[in-house]
């Protein structure tokens, strides 16, 4: 018998954070007397800032070693998995885990009754607003927590490791017990609070618990899934010589205008997304002009539209918008889909005014630098309709 | 020093000093450290890169003491290795894909300067396009140059051939360049339970570094490597060739004296291991990572009454040829797995069919051969691929018409 687990997380940012709750599952069951081993699908390659990645830990009570690695080891891709953990909500709305296979969904390699494990403030039934259907039961468990950056050594521990391993133990105390869990964070660490966060995540997703935080997800339950799988070419189909057809110049004035590359779409890599509102907007051009991956198509009127599919959240537009309120960046998981803004306005201004104010809500979120010192969380304002107010840009303290 | 033996057989209780869990990088590491090595030049490359990350942290912590050098590219990076080597320092490097065939022009000096550095070659495709998955081409360019050529399995050989590495390559009767090779992804980037042996394990199996007549000091005036042209060239070559056939007894010998430390870890003939191939009819034979699903299918078939086997094949150079020669001939039929390509080769096979063709061909009971071509940049050989190889294996021992027929495994076709 072998037991998956599947950590995804997000590219640079999570790596070590992935890689030591891989590593640890593989110490705690090897002390169980189990066989164990661990691996990323090449973890430091195609990882740029956010997008999505895997780590995985294999976990078997009867088979040899040399077998656990042939069955989980030989393959790019693993088959399935008993639990997989996802380190940031955000990846609910599915994950490219490497080039070529599309938008997958987050629990597409999860078998019946098995669990995704998620570190997130939300409740399932909103995740699975996101999440495709399975033709079979299997659970969803929430760790109550935001996205650890706790992996980056910039960054303040915030027992996320500690905590996903005692969910583990909640979820399959075979495959790692809290005892277990337990006696080795302390054996290792000799922190008694790191045990403690392990029991404490136990403890939040046991069946007796309040509020429940484990959800059965029936066949009814989840979305159509909207991508396709890729097709890749057989070698006869494909040119020699490693070419590819490049994207065709040039683009017309509107939105969806600019030519972009089907087969490119980075958009999985983002936590947020810009939200804009038209009305405020001066036609300055330094989003469209600052834009990193040419999101933002002109359209007839001089707005700015922008294409979803292709923004990785850089948060680039939003910091050069000189207009308050003008451009913000707001929570992925607030959207469903990936439509176009400016139809949306062109078609009932007053309408997607309130509908992008409440997207936006009420606080606004920022990571000033990369200090430790965390995230700010301002209170935002709702700009009556056309009043244009500069921004004073102050410089941060501590530069 | 058979007393010496005989104490340390009865002393292997405390040979490891603990179990860590490391992935095969992090493992060669530890055998640099292991190894006490002096000097070591990094250049980063994937996937080999996390060797020289896990040594600087070594270094760092302060549980290893050695030269750290940062090169500003793979040729220096492989001079400040040889230089070193010169002076008596035990050296290392390493490298992977094209970063290895960048400082080519000094790998092959090394060879012919007689030096004894080791380099840990992570396999990767030679890009473009930018692939890093594994390939085996990069490795073995240095297949005819006088180099040792070795590859790993498992972090815990990958840790243990850093010491047998060395032990042959400094052997005087040697003093070859010792290359490392283990496959990108599966085995880089894999984490296991290591044992790791204690620094008086190590010691008493590796003896110091001692390039002794050779040295090059103030105190022991030598020139290496002067201007030689056609009236010395000839010569050269021939003392190579004397080298490496000379290795294949050292190679013996290291593994035997490990054994004789770590307690019975390899078994004979050493150059390569075979699994369950006592009454089998049909065997394959591969490198490096395939062996772990080969060897599951092995298990999986012989469930069902057939008689196969799998041959590992650890040495590359020196290859053993009389030893393969008389294990392959016993088989009706082997099918060779490469993880690299030869195009335009005879029969457009792979560079390992071609070797084991050749050394078959004076044997008095010829296998049928066939070849596959798997596993290429990266691409899955899973324990499937291998229940597949072996079926045509089979097939072709009732068939003499497919000697040299090449099957492409996980190929879109």
């Amino acid at each position: 018998m072998i037991k998956r687990v599947e950590v995804n997380y997000r590219g640079i940012f999570q790596k070590n954070l992935g890689k030591k709750i891989g590593s640890d599952i593989v110490m705690i069951a090897s002390r169980m007397g189990q066989k164990a081993f661990s691996n990323g699908r090449y973890s430091d390659s195609p990882e740029r800032n956010g997008i999505p990645c895997k780590y995985f830990a294999f976990v078997s009570p009867d088979l040899p070693e040399e077998e656990l690695e042939a069955e989980c080891g030989a393959k790019l891709e693993i088959d399935e998995t008993n639990i997989s953990v996802v380190l940031d909500d955000t990846m609910c709305k599915g994950v490219e885990p490497w080039g070529w296979h599309g938008i997958r969904p987050i629990n597409e390699k999860v078998i019946k009754d098995g669990c995704l494990l998620v570190v997130s403030r939300k409740k399932p039934e909103e995740l699975l607003k996101f999440i495709g259907k399975k033709p079979y039961n299997y659970r969803i468990a929430i760790l109550d927590g935001d996205a650890s950056l706790a992996g980056l050594w910039v960054n303040k521990d915030d027992l996320t490791h500690e905590r996903i391993l005692g969910g583990i133990a909640a979820i399959d105390p075979a495959l790692i017990s809290i005892e277990a869990v337990e006696s080795y964070l302390m054996e290792k660490t000799k922190q008694k609070h790191r045990a403690e966060a392990a029991r404490a995540a136990f403890e939040s997703l046991r069946a007796e618990a309040k509020p429940p935080r484990v959800k059965l997800v029936t066949p009814k339950e989840g979305i159509d899934w909207p991508h396709e799988k890729p097709v890749l070419p057989k070698w006869f189909e494909m040119q020699e010589g490693a070419v590819v057809p490049a994207v065709k110049r040039g683009f017309e004035v509107g939105p969806r205008g600019q030519s972009r590359n089907a087969m490119f779409k980075r958009g999985t890599t983002k936590t947020q997304r810009p939200a804009v509102r038209f009305d405020l907007c001066t036609k300055c051009t330094l989003c469209w002009a600052e834009c990193p991956d040419e999101c933002f198509d002109p359209t007839k009127d001089g707005f700015y539209d922008i294409e979803y599919q292709y923004c990785v959240g850089c948060g680039k537009c939003a910091e050069i918008c000189p207009v308050k309120e003008c451009i913000v960046m707001v929570d992925e998981l607030r959207f469903e889909d990936d439509s176009s803004p400016y139809e949306h306005w062109k078609k009932d201004s007053k309408d997607y005014i309130q509908w992008v104010e409440d997207k936006k809500g009420k606080d606004r979120v920022s990571y000033p630098f990369v200090t430790g010192k965390g995230i700010t969380v301002t209170q935002g304002e709702v700009m009556p309709e056309g009043k244009i107010v500069g921004i004073k840009k102050t410089e941060e303290a501590e530069l | 020093m058979s007393v010496a033996v005989a104490k340390a057989k009865s002393d292997q209780s405390d040979v490891y000093e603990r179990e860590e869990l490391l992935n095969g990088c992090q493992a060669v590491a530890h055998g640099v450290r292991l190894a006490d090595v002096d000097v070591i030049a990094a250049y980063p490359i994937r996937p080999y890169t996390e060797v020289m990350d896990a040594l600087s942290k070594l270094i760092a912590d302060g549980q290893f003491d050695a030269e750290y050098i940062i090169a500003d590219s793979e040729h220096s990076q492989f001079e400040i290795v040889k230089h070193a080597s010169s002076v008596n320092a035990r050296a290392f490097g390493g490298s992977s894909g094209t970063g290895w065939m960048y400082g080519m022009e000094a790998l092959v000096v090394t060879a012919t300067d007689r030096l004894p550095p080791l380099f840990v070659v992570g396999n990767r495709a030679l890009d473009d396009p930018g692939a890093f998955g594994v390939e085996h081409n990069d490795a073995m360019a240095v297949r005819d140059m006088g180099w040792l050529l070795c590859w790993v399995t498992t972090p815990q050989e990958a840790l243990e051939h850093v010491l047998i590495g060395y032990r042959i390559a400094e052997d005087k009767r040697v003093r070859m360049p010792m290359g490392l090779a283990m496959d990108g992804a599966f085995l880089t980037h894999s984490q296991h339970m290591v044992k790791v042996p204690s620094p008086e394990a190590a010691k008493k199996f590796l003896p110091q570094y001692d390039l002794a007549e050779r040295r090059l000091h103030p105190d022991n005036p030598i020139s290496v490597a002067p201007q030689i042209n056609e009236d010395w060239v000839m010569e050269l070559r021939r003392q190579n060739w004397e080298a490496a056939k000379r290795a294949r007894g050292v190679i013996k010998e290291a593994y035997k004296e490990f054994n004789d430390v770590f307690g019975e870890r390899y078994s004979a003939p050493y150059y390569f291991e075979e699994f369950m191939t006592d009454d089998a009819e049909v065997v394959l034979i591969g490198i490096g990572t395939v062996a772990a699903p080969a060897r599951t299918a092995v298990r999986r078939l012989r469930e069902k009454g057939q008689k196969v086997g799998y041959v590992n094949l650890r040495w590359f150079r020196p290859f053993p040829t009389v030893e393969l020669r008389e294990c392959l001939s016993r088989f009706k039929a082997v099918g060779v797995v490469d993880r690299d390509f030869a195009h335009g080769s005879p029969d457009n096979g792979g560079i390992l069919m071609h070797e084991i063709r050749s050394c078959l061909y004076p044997a008095k009971q010829r296998p049928a051969i066939v070849n596959f071509m798997g596993g290429l940049g990266g691409r899955d050989l899973s324990i499937a691929d291998a229940q597949k190889m072996y079926d045509i294996t089979q097939q072709a021992a009732k068939k003499d018409s497919m000697d040299g027929f090449v099957t492409w495994i996980g190929l879109r076709e």
